[in-house]
């Protein structure tokens, strides 16, 4: 890789250290561990954290760590005439988010967590009512436990974050991961969990309105197992957006 | 409105049980023949409008008083720093840029505009929008009383007070200099 | 928010120098401190499992959080018994609109930079502790052998400001950085911009001895 003169420069080449007892002793057919299948990482949802942004969200679920600013509606710069709003969302990780370094430069993954986070808002925003605009929405991973993880929670503090912002919802969004491991259904997979899965699903709908915005697959599992992943994610989706709706009330009322 | 309480987006407003249906103001959407909310906030009803509003920076839209700062200058047009939105500060760098067209700049004798005559760099301008403009900038009006420039600095440097609808005193050196003056609050 | 708080604020925007300088005039700053006064500070280390060492400090209203990856490199042929330590700011969008997405700012280049010199150039970090393999449960942390911590000023209209804030900062004449160890140490200085003729001290002398007793105000809060 090219030398960035932008940055302070590390060795050429350097390794994560290799741990003695590593390997994790789970087989299938074993229960899950330190919770039960259906059950999600307590969150903590903290609207207006940043007094900069228009508006912004921190989310903690357990390890994983996110923070959410919404800029804008700014004039769109550069672009055609448009009736309608535009939505950004960029995504990125800190160096130290995952087990593994990672290099300052954007990758391949920040943008497909960003494409699924922008999927997950965009039905939501009345952008129709935003012409020659666009909405900026930054997200920065803080500490990763499960990318699955990272787009449901970054899909929830954003659109939280665009509540908070004052910016015109048809329903906030809530969004929830389930895994398929071995013949059961684990919601909310963390990092060490998704490795063990054949196949996650991230559902993202906004449960006011009983409408659904976006579903993303990856890795295989059978059709009912997608459906059975859906319904069990859309029903944790509800008891994610009463925690929303709790934090937005409080932060409104202060 | 008998509800006083705080709605969340998507969250259904219940309609009076007497009295006409109101009108949608800005915060509420109708679907499927049911009105919800799309900000947090409580509605509130002024007349027949009921609306959810909230004092958050929003964009230009028609009809907008806006304030701004002359950035530019043209014989055919004063391009706008737009920082001010219906009475909201725009946080720093999130300004908006108009264009006030010299036939826009007053209500008579609309072809004997002098745009040098009319506004400096770094005058304060109130101004409506007429239009969304193109796609760089947003068309803004001073063709009415009230609006115009607000503050402008002479060119000895002090700010100056306005004699006439068309000029402004410098208070040190006494000058007068020619601009579209906004009518005193 | 009320109408006049709105007003205030429209006059702010239009008009932040002169609305800068009639607070100034009044002896208070727009946050309601008096001149020489600080931000209240919060340091909460460790929270952050996926790093080494983390660090998240709460300014006033700035945030900032600072995560240590340790990994293993060959070292330099000149130097084989020193490591690299490897320190970068980044500036990201989400903080300020005034920072913009992409490859980082001059402003994060320069402020990176001199993280960079006053973390290194001083060699206030050991790191030799013999280990080769390994280990989860047991972990040995950096000796620190010193730790600087910074204090800024700001000269607006010959009043000295300490620790300014975002609003401040674009209308000083002069910014003045100091770091100072936990002995009351220099370890760095930067003035850019004229000093002020008070006729007492000089700037840059008020704003070391001032950084030297907030240094030892701090100092609990720094493990």
């Amino acid at each position: 890789m090219a030398l960035d003169r932008r940055r302070i420069n590390g060795p050429e080449e350097s390794f994560p250290p290799i741990f003695d007892s590593d390997a994790l002793q789970w087989k299938v057919g074993d229960a899950r561990k330190d919770r039960s299948p259906a059950d999600i990482r307590p969150i903590f949802l903290q609207p207006g954290l940043i007094s900069q942004a228009n508006g912004s969200a921190y989310i903690e679920t357990a390890k994983t760590k996110i923070a959410c600013a919404v800029y804008g509606p700014r004039q769109s710069k550069n672009t055609a005439y448009s009736e309608m709003g535009r939505l950004n969302v960029e995504v990125k990780f800190t160096p130290f988010s995952c087990i593994r370094r990672r290099a300052p430069m954007r990758d391949a993954e920040d943008r497909s967590i960003a494409v699924a986070i922008h999927q997950a808002l965009v039905s939501s925003v009345r952008l129709e009512l935003l012409p020659k605009s666009t909405i900026d929405i930054f997200v920065t991973i803080i500490e990763s436990d499960g990318l699955d993880g990272c787009v449901a929670s970054g899909s929830v503090a954003a659109s939280t974050a665009l509540a908070d912002a004052g910016i015109e919802l048809l329903g906030l969004v809530t969004s929830c991961a389930a895994s398929v491991v071995g013949k059961e259904i684990w919601l909310d997979p963390t990092e060490e969990e998704g490795r063990l899965s054949k196949g996650t699903l991230v559902l993202s709908c906004m449960p006011a309105l009983k409408k659904v915005t976006s579903v993303w697959q990856t890795g295989e599992m059978k059709v009912a197992e997608a459906l059975g992943c859906m319904d069990a994610c859309q029903e944790k989706c509800t008891e994610i957006h009463s925690v929303v709706a709790q934090a937005l009330l409080e932060s409104a009322k202060i | 409105m008998s509800s006083s309480s705080y709605c969340l987006p998507g969250q259904p407003i219940p309609l009076p049980r007497n009295g006409p249906v109101p009108q949608l103001g800005g915060g509420i959407y109708v679907r499927d023949s049911e009105l919800r909310a799309s900000l947090v906030g409580i509605p509130q009803q002024e007349g027949p409008v009921l609306s959810i509003s909230r004092v958050r920076p929003r964009p230009p839209a028609i009809n907008s008083v806006v304030l701004g700062s002359v950035t530019r200058l043209s014989p055919l047009q004063a391009t706008l720093s737009i920082s001010v939105v219906d009475g909201v500060p725009l946080p720093a760098g999130e300004e908006f840029t108009g264009v006030i067209r010299s036939q826009d700049v007053r209500a008579t004798e609309k072809d004997r505009v002098k745009i040098g005559d009319s506004f400096r760099g770094g005058d304060v301008v109130r101004g409506v929008v007429i239009s969304l403009g193109d796609a760089r900038s947003y068309f803004v009006t001073t063709a009415r009383n009230d609006l115009g420039v607000v503050f402008a600095v002479s060119e000895a440097g002090k700010t100056m007070v306005p004699v006439s609808w068309q000029s402004m005193r410098c208070p040190e050196t006494g000058r007068l200099e020619k601009r579209k003056c906004a009518k005193p609050e | 928010m009320a109408d006049s708080a709105l007003k205030a604020s429209i006059f702010q925007r239009l008009h932040p120098r002169a609305y800068l300088e009639r607070f100034v005039a009044e002896s208070v700053r727009p946050d309601g401190r008096p001149f020489d006064a600080w931000r209240d500070v919060s340091v909460n280390v460790g929270s952050i499992s996926t790093a080494n060492g983390s660090a998240l400090v709460r300014l006033g209203e700035t945030t900032i959080v600072c995560g240590v990856k340790a990994e293993i490199a060959e070292p330099e042929l000149d130097a084989p018994d020193q490591g690299f330590l490897v320190p970068n700011i980044d500036l990201p969008a989400l903080c300020s609109p005034k920072f913009k997405p992409g490859p980082p700012s001059d402003e994060a280049q320069v402020l990176s930079d001199r993280l960079n010199e006053v973390l290194s150039s001083y060699q206030h970090i050991t790191s030799e502790n013999g280990l080769t393999t390994c280990s989860r449960t047991a972990s040995s942390p950096l000796q620190m052998l010193k730790t600087p911590v910074s204090f800024s000023f700001g000269v607006f209209d010959a009043t000295l400001l300490a620790d300014p804030t975002a609003f401040e900062e674009p209308l000083l004449d002069t910014t003045i950085s100091v770091v100072v160890d936990e002995n009351g140490d220099l370890v760095s200085v930067v003035q850019l911009g004229p000093g002020v003729d008070t006729g007492a001290a000089d700037t840059l002398s008020t704003c070391i001895s001032s950084a030297k007793t907030r240094r030892v105000v701090l100092g609990g809060q720094i493990p």
